[in-house]
């Protein structure tokens, strides 16, 4: 088994009085892609929120790998300046990144994903390049893991594939994909690992055979 | 280049992109600065005041031998204060409500006791509490004055006939009793003709004495038109209304202008800049480690910092231009404009930390921007309270920054020796500043929810 890249130990949040995330551990390993998954209000995105450092946990903490590995993270609603051309964007987070040659790699993302590099700013694109913008801004920093959140939701087929291709490739390097899904096809597809979220509490965290054998497995999803 | 640079280089771009909220935001105070200016100048300047008449004043009173159409009079005086002619429980009432400042009561006999010209008639002036007192009773002090100049007139009018009539001599009348006056003129003439016709030696030197006495009375009554007046006005006033800038031009209306707009346009820029960075999703990215929280808070600071420089500079560059094709004397202190930059930046920067902790407070960029213009006026009219009049308002004033960005303003453009209301504003200026993105970094985690 790779050892864990990203751990989330005893994570909680809460709004007020709601429990969004009971205290949860999951681990995150190196050349896995781990599917989370439950209904609406199950607390998926907020434990992803967490894994990727963009919400704070109330309780718990997030230990990561030594080297410390590059995160990616595609919210599930795209998360880029309306104001900004791609371009713009691009170049805007890779600097803030850090990345050495940010004009260059903005370059390059610009034509893996076949985004539009013309005067026209993101609020102007269509829903599915807007997604595919959402998740250039993640692969600016070549992440070592790659969090998506329901990513895939507005595109196209074609669009998936090809999304899907990429997300695979950093899984490829070693690195890690956790990806947040209501989509079926998707887990049995894509899916090593699967965690299963219900109420803010894991129900289910096993291989994506157990998972499928699971009896109570049409009922998660 | 740092996060901060980074964010405020986008905001920037952004705002650029948006030009009709760029003009919007610079326009719309700029026309309320001037709306407010009008306020501030004419309508504190001229209070409503009550004017009850309890002595029934006729239309014309007759005083010294001049006549005074009393209504003219009080429209003579009425660019003092707007009289408003009442019953004397209207005009309680009406006090009471706070419908006028004052109250001024011409008591009973007030116009027997003016026209008998022996002793002093009294006005009685009424005030409420409030902050506007003051400037009712200066108002009415100012009226009182103008009044008196009035009867002066009248008076020395009516004196200076009974001195000529005392140099020419003819008839006249005194309380009801006609009488001829020979006069001073006639009277030398007829010593001259004396003078002439008699060689008694004796008479001769009375007739001589007398000639020099009528010579030096007419001497003196001569000159008693402008030592009457001379005494009357020890000090004259003249106004020379060329000699400053015309109220458009002037000092005041240059650093209110400024402050106002600045308070409109970096508050609100500020707010809705927060603000939209949680509408756009992408203030959890940035808080990924990419940018920290405080630099997030500071790259909104420094955005408001930037275009307030750059709107406070294009509109002192146009007062400035104003006033050199105007010719306005003492022109515009265009060396002091790297002040005035520092000022505009450091005001700038403590109206957006405001800003910032209304958006984050918001949370929603049109909700922040829509409580940051109701927060904005009452901040910017509790600045405009004049000082020294409501105490409170002053305190209150005090912790937010258009006060000191005004006064500071004025320091840095006018103020012939400015350091040290500088050093004080500016002060408080970073000292709100500090204050304000402080509290908004407390809050600023609301925005990742």
């Amino acid at each position: 088994m790779s050892p864990a890249l990203l751990s989330a130990r005893g994570v909680a949040r809460r709004y007020g009085a709601h429990v969004a995330l009971a205290p949860t551990s999951v681990d995150v390993r190196g050349g896995e892609t781990l599917a989370l998954v439950g209904p609406n209000g199950a607390g998926k995105s907020t434990l992803l929120s967490i894994l990727a450092g963009a919400l704070a946990p109330d309780e718990g903490a997030v230990t990561v790998a030594t080297p410390a590995p590059r995160v990616g993270w595609v919210p599930q609603r795209p998360a880029q300046y309306a104001k900004l051309t791609p371009r713009e964007n691009l170049e805007l987070f890779a600097r803030l990144e850090g990345v050495t040659e940010p004009d260059a790699r903005a370059r390059r993302l610009l034509e893996l994903l076949e985004l539009p590099d013309d005067d026209r700013v993101s609020s102007e694109l269509s829903g599915g390049n807007q997604q595919r913008l959402n998740l250039a801004v993640a692969l600016l920093a070549q992440p070592d893991v790659l969090l998506l959140d329901e990513a895939t939701a507005s595109l196209d087929p074609r669009q998936r594939r090809r999304f899907w291709d990429v997300a695979r490739a950093v899984r490829g390097r070693g690195g890690a994909v956790v990806f947040v899904t209501q989509n079926l096809e998707e887990l049995e597809r894509f899916a090593d690992r699967v965690v299963v979220l219900l109420d803010g509490r894991v129900v289910f965290e096993g291989t994506l055979p157990e998972y499928e054998a699971d009896p109570r497995a049409d009922v998660f999803a | 280049m740092t996060a901060v640079a980074l964010l405020v280089r986008k905001d920037l771009l952004v705002l650029r992109r948006s030009p009709v909220l760029l003009g919007a935001l610079v326009l719309y105070p700029l026309l309320f600065a001037v709306l407010v200016g009008l306020l501030v100048r004419f309508a504190a300047d001229r209070p409503r005041v009550a004017f009850v008449d309890l002595d029934g004043l006729p239309e014309e009173v007759t005083i010294a031998s001049a006549t005074f159409d009393v209504e003219r009079v009080i429209e003579q005086v009425n660019d003092k204060a707007e009289l408003v002619p009442m019953e004397e429980e209207e005009a309680e009432r009406a006090l009471e409500t706070g419908e006028v400042v004052a109250a001024i009561v011409v008591p009973r006999g007030f116009a027997s006791t003016l026209r008998g010209m022996v002793e002093s008639p009294t006005l009685v002036l009424r005030t409420g509490k409030g902050g506007l007192a003051g400037r009712a009773e200066l108002s009415t002090q100012a009226l009182v004055y103008r009044l008196n100049l009035l009867l002066q007139e009248a008076f020395i009018s009516a004196n200076l006939a009974y001195v000529e009539l005392l140099v020419e001599g003819g008839e006249s009348e005194f309380l009801g009793n006609e009488f001829d006056v020979v006069g001073l003129e006639t009277a030398a003439r007829t010593l001259d003709e004396l003078e002439a016709e008699t060689d008694d030696p004796a008479a001769l030197e009375r007739i001589r004495e007398l000639s020099t006495f009528v010579d030096e009375a007419l001497l003196a009554l001569r000159q008693a038109d402008e030592t009457l007046r001379a005494t009357a006005n020890p000090i004259e006033l003249e106004t020379d209304h060329e000699a400053g800038r015309t109220w458009l031009l002037s000092a005041q209306l240059q650093s209110y202008a400024l402050a106002l707009t600045l308070a409109f346009v970096a508050v609100l820029l500020a707010a809705g800049a927060i603000a939209s960075e949680r509408d756009e999703n992408v203030v959890a990215r940035l808080a990924r480690g990419l940018v920290g929280l405080l630099e997030l808070v500071v790259s909104k600071v420094c955005v408001a910092a930037v275009v307030a420089l750059a709107v406070g500079l294009a509109l002192a560059l146009v007062f400035g231009v104003a006033a050199e094709v105007a010719g306005v004397q003492g022109g515009e202190p265009w060396e002091r404009l790297p002040l005035l930059a520092l000022g505009l930046a450091l005001a700038g920067a403590a109206f957006g930390a405001f800003g910032v902790l209304l958006g984050v407070l918001a949370r929603e960029a049109r909700t922040a921007v829509l409580v940051a213009f109701l927060v904005a006026l009452p901040v910017v009219l509790i600045g405009l309270v004049p000082e020294g009049s409501v105490e409170a308002a002053g305190h209150v004033s005090q912790v937010f920054p258009f006060g000191h960005a005004q006064r500071l303003f004025e320091a840095a453009l006018f103020d012939l020796d400015p350091w040290g209301a500088l050093a004080r504003e500016a002060a408080w200026l970073l000292g709100i500043a500090a204050a304000f993105a402080a509290l908004a970094r407390m809050g600023v985690r609301r925005l990742l929810v």
